[in-house]
């Protein structure tokens, strides 16, 4: 054989393959049973040459039964787990030393004749482990064992057993051999005799070897063979050292889905030196795998999305909505759903529906200040609370709202706070200043820490203050209002000033820029007074038909949904049909401009008694109580000193925008139609 | 036509899982208990994922009270036990053009028997899909599985098709 044909033969390293199944078990095995203990402990794992993919040992949870069949068409091989408690001993670890140790039972084995009865020996593995139970980390790093002996060298090419003469008397004596049998075996080919035969290893003679084939189940899907041939040739080699300088055989077993075995291939290859494993002080070992990037060092599984019961929670919660996005709405960003942060005034009726209803859409951030305890009649219409919560007769909303938000989706970050929101008119005593001015900087704090602010109180001067500061700090603000049977849906306008589109224009339409759209008190003429003061009992508390806050308060989130997905968020302009009403309005309706999840109005002010929504749209008034710049330029300069005057007194504010003079002419022209403004009334929950 | 009973799919499973061994192929029934619907077929195998990572796909055939139909179930993870989530999963199985049916029926939904999350088919159609097969077939999971697996990945051989023949007409 010429020289030019020798190679040095190579081979496929393991890769392992770990079902989670392991990782659960080890973590029980942790908790129940080894606690602080970190002795080693033997386990099995498996690999198989049907349809062979890499060359792959793979673990489950039978690896750690005492005795664990493999599963078909595969073969054990043998293993031990060190298990270490921390980190820092994982890594301290002298791994060379591990290998060496471990390479010397293997050479042990070897030299002792145990393999030559159980050649699944020959199959050694270990895993160096280290489970962080807390986070669900599993770090690992697996090792296969082999010492370092010369290099055998191929002659000639590598042959497919179909390609051999006789190849069909080859394939019935490997059939005869049971399959528990087939992991490391002998072809006897004898063509002068004609004696084709199968044979167990442990059949091994000396000086045969010209009719052997060292056959093995090779679960390489490679032209090299498997790593485990490298174990088998130093057995071999150990056992017989005469087959030093000759040509051995080897014959690698291969299936294919059909469990056909044509494919398996033939090794010619010879180990030219002479080593003796005994002398096992200078043997050195190889083995540890590479990591994913191909590097020396341990691998990290992180199990947290299967085993942590919360992370499962959070993305089936999550499920819905994506299967939204992949199915129905491809453009949907649910990651600005998920990082917008909002802020609920109200933890009430519509508190509590527009929070259930920002949890179903995926938001995260949810912060809710009411200054209530839950009462009787609470729950009945507040879906966070429950009868208990009454009865305990100290549990306030804002803080057990969050609370039962977390209850229900755990990855949610929510925060309750129990304070008053001072209201203009609503006079403020010596004894309680103290208190409101430290209600006001936790409100300030709270309004510049979120993205969003929902008006959801139960009167109308409680959502001045808020106003005014969604307006001072740029904020979305999307305000609810409930009357007995009619609900009032609308998103501020916005302060922030960006350059953009003005709108389109559409005939028959009326535009109006995001700029430009008013905010609650805008469509008011006088500054909010106590408007709790002359109402009957009944009219204090909340009296409107139920469904009125549920659907006020989804349409509140599908409006800050659609705003949020709307490429100008809170600048989209709104559009308002201009014609009188008739055929034309409804027809100039149809061709209001659609974002992603269709129009974006600015309010939308329903009825129950006759199930009907209409859409207007209104312009900022210059001399809002609220949102005007007077106003917003006041509590820029003045601060707190400016709202402590309005809640003094609401004039200051009539007097300061100028709206007294503004009303007293008003009242003698304007002469309300009942019929267009039967809405009007709404107010409050 | 199209549902089948408990019993229907239990026989037809079993049939199914003799032609498998008959086959030399790796199906298995799982049976936790006696109770509707606590058996199903079993099968896993290694894919290679759009990126070049080899995963494990491990695939379950279990009837669905409520349809009444066999349902496919399926869980993968990588090499170092892992599971594809939903998105994960979505991207390795999904084909380039949104005409797939698998848009309309890959999910995440409890798995019947071991009560945990599991990717699905859903099974809102299997009845109808499997009605159009005019000529009822001689066993309808492994036409349900010939149907639904490729979706998948999940490719019976060809012999299952003409071993169902020659067995059982």
């Amino acid at each position: 054989m010429s020289s030019e044909q020798e190679t040095i033969l190579q081979f496929a390293p393991w890769e392992s393959f770990v079902s989670p199944t392991f990782w659960h078990k080890l973590a029980e095995l942790k908790l129940d049973h080894d606690r602080l203990s970190d002795t080693k402990r033997s386990i099995t794992g498996h690999y198989t040459n049907r349809n062979a993919n890499g060359c792959l040992l793979e673990v489950d949870y039978t690896a750690y039964n005492r005795s664990s069949q493999p599963p078909k068409f595969s073969h054990s091989a043998s293993g031990t787990i060190y298990n270490k408690n921390t980190i820092e001993e994982f890594k301290a670890l002298d791994k060379l030393q591990l290998l060496a140790d471990e390479g010397k039972e293997l050479l042990a084995d070897m030299c002792s004749g145990r393999v030559l009865a159980d050649p699944s020996l020959l199959t050694r593995f270990f895993v160096l482990s280290f489970a962080d139970l807390k986070c669900h980390s599993y770090y690992y790093w697996f090792a296969f064992p082999c010492p370092l002996t010369p290099t055998l060298k191929q002659q000639g090419v590598v042959q497919k057993l179909r390609d051999l003469p006789n190849a069909n008397r080859y394939v019935e004596a490997l059939k005869t051999l049971p399959s528990e049998s087939q992991n490391f075996f002998i072809l006897y080919a004898n063509a002068e005799q004609q004696v084709y035969e199968a044979r167990k290893l442990s059949t091994l003679a000396e000086g045969e070897v010209e009719h052997y084939y060292f056959g093995f189940t090779d679960p390489s899907e490679y032209e090299h063979p498997a790593w485990l041939m490298r174990n088998y040739a130093a057995f071999l080699l150990q056992q017989c050292p005469s087959f030093v300088g000759k040509t051995l055989r080897f014959l690698g077993l291969r299936y294919n889905q059909q469990m056909q075995m044509d494919d398996s291939r033939i090794w010619q290859v010879t180990q030219t030196e002479a080593c003796d494993l005994k002398q096992s002080g200078e043997v050195k070992y190889v083995g540890w795998e590479l990591n994913k990037n191909a590097k020396m060092g341990p691998r990290l599984a992180q199990m947290r999305d299967s085993m942590d019961p919360a992370k499962l929670a959070e993305n089936s919660v999550n499920l819905n909505l994506k299967l939204m996005k992949w199915r129905l709405v491809p453009d949907l960003n649910l990651e600005v759903i998920a990082q917008t942060k909002c802020l609920l005034f109200g933890a009430g009726t519509l508190g509590c529906a527009v929070a259930r209803n920002l949890l179903s859409w995926g938001f995260k951030h949810i912060t809710l200040l009411d200054n209530g305890k839950v009462g009787f009649s609470n729950p009945v219409r507040q879906n966070l609370y429950t009868h208990a919560d009454a009865v305990a007769g100290n549990r306030m909303k804002a803080t057990t709202a969050a609370e039962r938000l977390r209850e229900i989706n755990p990855s949610a970050e929510t925060a309750g706070h129990v304070l008053e929101i001072p209201m203009p008119g609503h006079t403020i005593g010596e004894s309680l200043f103290a208190q409101t001015e430290e209600h006001l900087l936790v409100i300030e704090q709270q309004v510049r820490d979120h993205d969003v602010i929902f008006l959801l109180t139960d009167s109308r001067e409680s959502r001045w203050l808020p106003t005014l500061l969604g307006a001072a700090n740029q904020k979305v603000v999307i305000n609810a209002a409930l009357g007995f049977d009619s609900y009032l849906v609308m998103r501020h306008g916005s302060t922030r000033e960006e350059a953009g589109d003005a709108g389109q224009e559409i005939e028959g339409l009326k535009c109006i820029r995001g700029s430009q759209l008013g905010c609650y008190f805008c469509n008011d003429v006088t500054a909010p007074g106590n408007s709790l003061k002359d109402r009957t009992l009944d009219q204090q508390c909340t009296v409107t038909r139920p469904g009125v806050s549920n659907i006020a308060a989804s349409y509140a989130v599908e409006l800050l949904v659609a705003l949020l997905q709307h490429p100008r968020r809170e600048l989209a302009p709104a559009y308002y049909a201009q014609s009188a009403r008739g055929k034309s309005e409804e027809e100039a309706a149809g061709k209001v401009p659609e974002g992603l999840l269709g129009i974006l109005p600015h309010s939308i002010r329903g009825m129950l008694c006759n199930y009907e929504n209409i859409l207007p749209a209104t312009q900022k008034f210059a001399q809002c109580i609220a949102c005007s710049s007077a106003v917003l330029e006041a509590y820029r300069k003045e601060g707190h000193a400016f709202l402590f005057k309005t809640f003094e007194t609401a004039k200051y504010l009539e007097d300061l925008t100028g709206i007294s003079e503004f009303k007293r002419l008003n009242s003698e022209i304007i002469d309300f139609d009942d019929e267009e403004f039967d809405m009007s009334e709404e107010d409050e929950d | 036509m199209g549902d089948m009973s408990w019993k229907d799919f239990l026989t037809q499973a079993k049939q199914f899982l003799d032609i498998s061994q008959q086959l030399g192929d790796s199906w298995m029934l799982q049976e936790k208990d006696s109770n509707e619907p606590n058996t199903f077929l079993k099968f896993s195998q290694k894919i290679k994922s759009k990126s070049g990572e080899l995963i494990n796909v491990e695939y379950h055939v279990v009837y669905s009270v409520s349809y009444q139909v066999p349902m496919l179930f399926f869980q993968a993870h990588r090499s170092d036990g892992s599971l594809l989530d939903i998105d994960a999963t979505w991207h390795c199985f999904m084909p380039e053009s949104k005409a797939g049916d698998l848009y309309q029926i890959l999910t995440q939904m409890d798995h019947p028997v071991l009560f945990k999350p599991f990717m699905a088919l859903h099974p809102c159609r299997t009845a109808e899909v499997l009605k159009q097969f005019g000529q009822p077939s001689n066993n309808q999971v492994l036409t349900f599985i010939s149907l639904y697996g490729p979706q998948v990945q999940l490719n019976l051989q060809n012999a299952y098709g003409l071993s169902s023949q020659s067995s059982y007409t």
